[in-house]
């Protein structure tokens, strides 16, 4: 008890005493930018939780193997090169000029540790699942690391991209929570401190090895109203924020503050249908329902037109996507013909969803499926609950269920496999031709031999229509009019790419 | 004295004991955080790891006298997606709440009560039915809508005020005036009620008689007479005000137990769902004996249960 109320008054006392008068006024030079998340990081230990509010932060503190340029293809970044000694085995070349917060060289051995503590089955990172194909990790020279893959793995370097190269004597000397508390990386912003619920507050990394950033402090905050963060940023309060959608794009272009940015991102728009139940079982209902979905007209209408209809499961952003691949052309009464001719017309399908999405959409796509006939009842429930619904055996998944997918690896492997391959909780199909393509595709590296495989399995997509893809998500950012950034399809926030003009 | 406090004390621990047994339970009936921890792309047996380390996959009652019995040495266990101690995220959170709440409590107290014994006073002038709109307005604003047009007005076009977060005084305003809107009315319309029985009594009478000013009738005899409703209001609303304001925390990104609470249901976060309740309880708990024992020092006519 006595460490808590002393806690209590600390923190009681730390707000009191910095009740100087305020200052809103913007300092001369921009000497720290203002970020405003939807809610503060699940974790800065880059090893556990996943998700935007944790990452957007961490990958600024931490140095990954590669990374990805604004174009979007791989990219050195602590490791110089690389290449496989043999289908299973890829040796990376490690940089010599790389230094820790601390002042620390980073070595091999801290690149060896960090593969190896996410895959340990013990340490039990929610990450697992982007790792598994990974069997260990091996320092092999002063500069040099050596990775072992469970057979040939061409989405490694893609997965790479999000593994973080952590100090193996910082985290070995604090422990797992101590270094989640006070985490220390190589990258171009150092961690200063972390004021729990209100914002994490970083600081340049003036002995970077690569491109430095330009502003001196950042600060990232949780502001979960996303109307309170425009009104940050028109406050000049903040200097970049996230999570906006199109309605409040269009009230920012009016601002003499600030903009929004935007980028089409990796993530995909699209419903799944469960084949194995009635009317779906039949393929004409649900090529009724591909032909139903005026795609342009959700993206113009209620997207406001940044992002763009899609064909395939597949963005041009990930490896796999097939140019010049149609689906079923929007035709409504085609559609209601086909339903008509199948004798589904009036059957109850249930269209599973989750206040996570978009209502606009869910219920414009809901809308214009029970145009063609069929009866529609959105079911909507928590978030996890959606998830476990749309993750039970397939046939008693729900006959329609909204989805947006990303797997942040920009390969399509991670998102057909997945959603088809009959190994994976979301596939709602059991078809032994696509199995065997999903898995020669994913157990190869002739990048042709890939690419043929993944468009026999997109072209069964648009034929068979087991889902339908809607629309390639765009994500909206709302920033400062001086602000100078190009965000990427991967979501990152890389502090050290901004840029700010007077 | 004593008898009374065993009582009370016994009470609260079922009370306690049941609230903790409720909330293990219902949050478990629609199963378990793993599918929101795990990347789109883990496997099946990624997500059986997971539930397996997490400890998901033993028996209920195997999970629920492991947590009681931890809390029985003071441990709130870890929460599944910070992993910290739910303990340190609680206590991060409280002083803000605290601040919110007692923020909210001045204007509450401090606009409510005055206006409520004006009115009854004045009852039936022109003043005292403006007043009465005031607070009609103040409990029926939303306070999404309020708070946001406080931030556009205040923080947007005036620049006076910071337009959200916790990082000095001034922050604490709006968060308080918006929050305390609603006690306020209440509060008034409380204290209003409790003065207009009071001012029936004889005593009022016998001060007019005497020639004593209205003001000094309300404030040396009055107020105290009807101070005994408006302390049950009070502990009333200040638990509730404790348990945390979801909506204005949310809209003025104020870092208080209210919006971790929401985000910790929201990602099935159970142990800090579970700490966060039994806080609420114990609280409430408080409280209310507080506002037993407060009965009979502003009332000494008001004896305790069982003391004589």
């Amino acid at each position: 008890m006595m460490i808590v109320s002393r806690s209590m008054r600390a923190s009681l006392a730390g707000l009191l005493l910095a009740c100087s008068p305020i200052v809103l006024s913007q300092a001369m030079a921009k000497d720290q930018l203002v970020v405003d998340l939807v809610n503060e990081p699940s974790s800065l230990d880059p090893h556990k939780q996943w998700n935007p509010d944790s990452y957007y932060v961490y990958r600024n503190i931490f140095d990954n193997l590669v990374t990805r340029d604004d174009a979007g293809a791989i990219a050195p970044q602590i490791a110089t090169e690389w290449k496989y000694s043999s289908d299973s085995e890829i040796v990376f070349t490690i940089r010599s000029d790389v230094k820790f917060h601390d002042g620390t060289p980073l070595t091999a051995k801290d690149v060896a540790f960090s593969v190896n503590r996410i895959i340990d089955k013990k340490f039990a990172s929610p990450q697992l699942g982007q790792f598994n194909k990974i069997l260990s990790a091996e320092a092999t020279g002063e500069h040099e690391v050596t990775l072992k893959t469970d057979g040939a793995y061409p989405v490694l370097l893609a997965q790479l991209v999000k593994l973080s190269i952590v100090p193996q004597h910082v985290v070995e000397e604090k422990g797992n929570d101590g270094f989640n508390a006070a985490p220390v990386g190589s990258g171009p912003y150092k961690f200063t401190s972390w004021q729990r619920g209100v914002s994490v507050s970083l600081a340049r990394n003036d002995d970077y090895w690569g491109e430095k950033g330009v502003f001196p402090t950042a600060e990232f905050r949780a502001v979960p109203d996303a109307a309170t963060r425009i009104a940050n940023l028109e406050a000049g309060a903040s200097d970049l924020v996230v999570g906006l959608d199109a309605d409040l794009s269009e009230q920012l272009k009016s601002s003499g503050a600030a903009k929004p940015l935007s980028v089409l991102t990796e993530r995909i728009g699209y419903v799944k249908l469960n084949p194995n139940l009635p009317p779906f079982n039949d393929k004409r209902v649900r090529e009724a329902v591909a032909r139903s979905i005026d795609k342009q007209g959700i993206v113009d209408g209620l997207l406001g037109g940044v992002d763009k209809p899609l064909d395939q499961m597949a963005t041009s952003a990930h490896f796999g996507y097939v140019e010049g691949l149609k689906g079923y052309p929007y035709d409504l009464d085609e559609a209601k013909r086909l339903i008509k001719e199948a004798g589904a017309a009036g059957k109850s399908v249930a269209f599973a969803t989750s206040p996570t999405f978009d209502q606009r959409i869910v219920q414009a796509v809901a809308q214009m499926i029970s145009d063609t006939g069929l009866t529609v009842n959105i079911e909507m429930t928590d978030m996890a609950t959606y998830l476990k619904k749309a993750q039970s055996a397939p046939a008693s998944q729900p006959s329609i269920s909204f989805g947006r997918w990303s797997c942040a690896c920009q390969d399509v492997d991670g998102v057909l496999f997945s959603l088809l391959h009959s190994s994976s909780a979301w596939a709602s199909i059991a078809d032994p031709k696509i199995d065997k393509l999903l898995e020669d595709a994913r157990n190869t590296l002739d990048e042709k031999k890939r690419l043929e495989a993944y468009k026999t399995v997109s072209t069964y997509v648009v034929e068979e229509v087991p889902m339908v893809p809607i629309y390639q998500a765009a994500i909206i950012y709302g920033a400062a009019k001086n602000l100078e950034w190009q965000p990427t399809a991967n979501e990152s926030l890389f502090l050290n790419r901004m840029k700010w003009t007077d | 004295m004593p008898a009374f406090f065993l009582k009370r004390a016994f009470q609260a621990l079922i009370a306690i004991i049941g609230v903790m047994t409720l909330i293990f339970f219902l949050q478990r009936l629609a199963g378990d955080p793993v599918l929101l921890l795990v990347p789109e792309n883990a496997t099946k047996a990624d997500i059986e790891a997971l539930r397996a380390s997490l400890g998901f996959d033993r028996p209920l009652s195997v999970q629920y006298l492991e947590y009681m019995g931890a809390l029985l040495t003071f441990d709130f266990g870890r929460s599944y997606v910070q992993n910290v101690p739910v303990w340190t995220l609680i206590a991060s959170r409280l002083p803000y709440t605290l601040m919110l709440a007692g923020g909210a409590l001045v204007v509450a107290f401090g606009v409510g009560i005055p206006l409520g014994v004006a009115m009854a006073v004045r009852r039936g002038s022109a003043d005292a039915k403006a007043m009465m709109g005031v607070v009609l307005a103040g409990q029926s604003m939303p306070t999404f809508w309020s708070a946001i047009l406080m931030i556009m007005v205040f923080a947007v076009w005036l620049g006076w005020l910071p337009p959200s977060g916790a990082r000095d005084w001034p922050s604490i305003i709006m968060p308080s005036i918006a929050l305390g809107l609603l006690s306020m009315a209440t509060f008034a319309r409380v204290s209003r009620t409790a003065v207009l029985d009071e001012l029936e009594k004889d005593y009022v009478r016998t001060g007019h008689a005497k020639g004593l000013p209205m003001i000094r009738i309300v404030m040396r005899h009055l107020l105290r007479n009807a101070a005994i409703p408006v302390v049950t209001v009070a502990a009333l609303e200040i638990a509730n005000l404790l348990a945390g304001a979801v909506i204005v925390e949310t809209v003025f990104a104020w870092p208080g137990l209210g919006q971790l609470t929401v985000q910790a249901i929201n990602a099935r976060d159970f142990m800090l769902v579970q700490g966060v309740v039994l806080l609420g309880a114990i609280t409430a708990i408080v409280l209310n004996l507080v506002a037993d024992l407060l009965y009979s020092i502003i009332d000494p006519r008001i004896r305790i249960e069982g003391s004589a």
